[in-house]
């Protein structure tokens, strides 16, 4: 490992370990990182190239001083063990799969400047939700994906095909999707939560955290205002403002989190959050008193694309990767690893071969009753979504 | 050779220059360089007059500044009030101890900062021991807790800055000639009155240094808001990275630091005009 690269793997744990306690999805310890396997050479590197397709040799790549690694830059806990290893084995392309997207802002102020002067960032494949691929896709800051590289984008379900931001899918597929709604802990709360209002109810005063992600929080606390999260204007964001603010300032919420409410939720620390669908059956093992809803007014859905840099000098190695993920079985595998919908056909039916109580799960295969009363935050223009910004930073206080 | 006695002066007039120069030019690029393009950008980009974002940052975030003020100094008071005791002891009584224990003090530092203020996150949790002590001793009652509160911010803080105060406090300490105590002593000082008259008055310059190594990085801290408390103890340092980071108004958080780096100059220098800087060694 050069020099420079340890050096920015160092400032990479560092600040996944800074955001962890800030943003969305991170949890401390566990950021799994596979380096590539060192015993793969170039030749095997070749050989993977001429299968894919691939006129550029090894020694092309080294010349360019891109890599012949493959670098994923994915959110924490959004993987299973074996993937990566099966990939490498598989295709014999050397994977450094890093968790360093804790958060879509935070991650868009980083890769912006050097995009924007048409610098490398140093990853093949990056992965972010909706709202921030569209910003990417239309800021030009993305390579359209190679079809002929992708036989399995047949696989994609039909819902997904044609979405606003990128119409055919040109630039972006989904990695995973998920649900925002609430997690809570009946221990502590003595009852069931059915409603968004429940977690403004006074008992739970000190007891409640909120996402940081604006999206998912605000989403949530219109739909409990009764206005809709897909259709938001600037005053529905300010009435869902002022009343986050005042349950921040009246001691009814304890923190505005990342992944870590799901510590908290596990510590009895809180009794209530706004959560992400997969993490809470990932706690279930810890304590399985953890329940998740989507409540009655509805709950938020966003999806995570994965893209590929337009500076990324590999791109036949990212397009392997897309490629071998859209398969059902590897998809299933990810699924049972990481519980959050699949965008991939028959993932579902893979997954009940290796885990029938995951596979009909409402978490992974949500039942049209549920499905029913998911909401898209609605796609902001950059002037909106800084507006909604301003408003939902000053009502968390930050 | 009058040539090489010319030269050898020429050379040392240029050598403190070159001295200083390695230190000017790194300041120069890191300092200089940013804080130019940082005013630069608070005054650009908005629509409206050029004090736009000024005007926003002392209008919104008042409570910031001042709750980040109150909490910088609730530390650096906590801080000298136990770093103080310690140093000395350190430097007068310790005696063979006097290594051991200074490498106690820093080695806290061998651990990353950021690590060490998650320990507390664990130690001060609903659940964990520190809780369950104040409620059966009935200090905290059966609501209460320690984490996501005020007392746990400001003994975060107190915590990782409270090195920065006993070392400055030490060093002062330890370069004090005991010749003048056994001097004060002799003329029928009590020990108190040595204290008072002639330790105190020669180790303030470590305190004033101490107190601005503690009290100036807590005002600008924002991890152990983050961590340890809730959104209603969030300093402005948690402010200026959520503007640049997260909603990007460039403008809005460069006059904020702006702002920061005012209010604290204007405090340090009032601070050094009661304390006095001349005595600093």
């Amino acid at each position: 490992m050069s020099r420079r690269e340890s050096d920015r793997r160092d400032d990479d744990e560092i600040h996944a370990v800074i955001r962890q306690a800030i943003t969305r999805r991170g949890f401390l310890g566990r950021s799994a990182r596979s380096a590539g396997g060192l015993l793969l050479g170039s030749s095997l590197l070749g050989a993977c190239g001429g299968k894919d397709g691939a006129p550029a040799a090894g020694g092309d790549a080294a010349a360019t001083g891109g890599g012949k690694t493959l670098r994923v830059s994915n959110w924490p806990l959004y993987i299973d063990k074996q993937t990566v290893a099966d990939f490498e084995k598989a295709t014999g392309i050397d994977t450094e799969y890093t968790e360093d997207v804790n958060d879509n802002a935070e991650f868009f102020a980083k890769i912006d400047e050097p995009l924007k002067r048409g610098q490398s960032i140093d990853r093949e494949i990056i992965v972010l939700t909706d709202w921030m691929a569209g910003r990417l896709i239309r800021l030009g800051y993305v390579s359209p994906l190679d079809d002929a590289k992708f036989p399995n984008k047949a696989n994609l379900v039909d819902s997904v095909k044609d979405v606003s931001f990128d119409p055919g899918r040109k630039f972006s597929v989904p990695w995973l999707s998920g649900m925002a709604g609430i997690g809570y802990n009946p221990k502590k709360t003595g009852r069931e939560l059915t409603s968004i209002d429940d977690i403004f109810d006074p008992k739970l005063k000190g007891q409640v955290t909120m996402l940081t992600e604006m999206r998912d929080t605000f989403g949530l606390v219109m739909l409990g205002l009764g206005k809709d999260p897909t259709k938001a204007t600037v005053a529905d964001a300010k009435a869902a403002g002022a009343r986050i603010k005042r349950a921040r300032e009246s001691g009814q919420i304890r923190k505005f989190t990342g992944n870590d409410y799901a510590e908290d939720l596990a510590a009895g620390n809180i009794a209530a959050a706004i959560a992400w669908s997969g993490d809470i059956q990932g706690l279930a093992a810890d304590n399985p008193d953890l329940r998740w809803i989507a409540p009655k007014e509805g709950a938020m859905l966003f999806s995570d694309n994965m893209m590929i840099p337009k500076t990324s000098d590999r791109q036949d190695l990212a397009m392997a990767w897309i490629n071998y993920v859209y398969d059902p079985k590897h998809s299933a595998q990810i699924v049972a690893g990481a519980p959050y919908l699949p965008a991939v056909k028959g993932a579902g039916a893979e997954l009940a071969k290796i885990a029938p109580d995951l596979a009909s799960s409402p978490l992974v295969n949500p039942p049209d009753e549920l499905r029913a009363r998911l909401h898209v935050f609605k796609a902001l223009s950059d002037s909106e979504d800084t507006e909604f910004n301003r408003i939902f930073q000053d009502a968390i206080g930050a | 050779m009058a040539g090489t006695a010319s030269g050898g002066s020429r050379r040392s007039r240029l050598a403190p220059y070159l001295l200083v120069a390695p230190g000017i030019l790194w300041l120069l690029v890191f300092f200089v360089v940013p804080t130019l393009t940082l005013a630069q950008t608070s005054v650009t980009g908005t629509e409206g007059p050029w004090w736009e974002a000024y005007h926003r940052a002392l209008s919104n975030y008042g409570t910031h500044f001042f709750r980040s003020l109150r909490y910088a100094l609730g530390a650096t008071l906590l801080s000298l009030a136990m770093g103080y005791p310690l140093a000395y002891f350190i430097a007068f009584r310790a005696g063979s101890l006097k290594n051991m224990l200074l490498g106690l003090v820093v080695l806290p530092f061998f651990t990353t900062f950021l690590v060490r203020t998650f320990a507390w996150k664990t130690i001060l949790n609903d659940g964990g021991p520190a809780v369950w002590l104040l409620k059966q001793l009935h200090i905290l009652g059966e609501g209460g807790r320690l984490l996501d509160t005020t007392i746990a911010v400001v003994g975060g803080l107190t915590y990782n800055f409270l090195p920065f105060m006993i070392l400055p406090i030490y060093v002062s300490l330890e370069k004090i000639d005991r010749r003048l105590v056994e001097a004060a002593e002799d003329l029928y000082s009590t020990p108190m009155g040595a204290f008072r008259k002639v330790v105190l008055p020669l180790s303030l310059p470590g305190v004033f240094a101490g107190s601005l190594l503690t009290f100036i990085p807590a005002t600008g801290d924002f991890i152990n808001a983050q961590l340890l408390g809730s959104p209603n103890q969030q300093m402005i340092g948690t402010v200026i990275q959520n503007q640049f980071l997260e909603v990007r108004d460039y403008p809005l958080a460069a006059s904020l630091s702006f702002v920061l780096m005012a209010v604290i100059t204007v405090g340090v220098l009032a601070y050094a005009r009661v304390l006095g800087t001349e005595e600093l060694a």
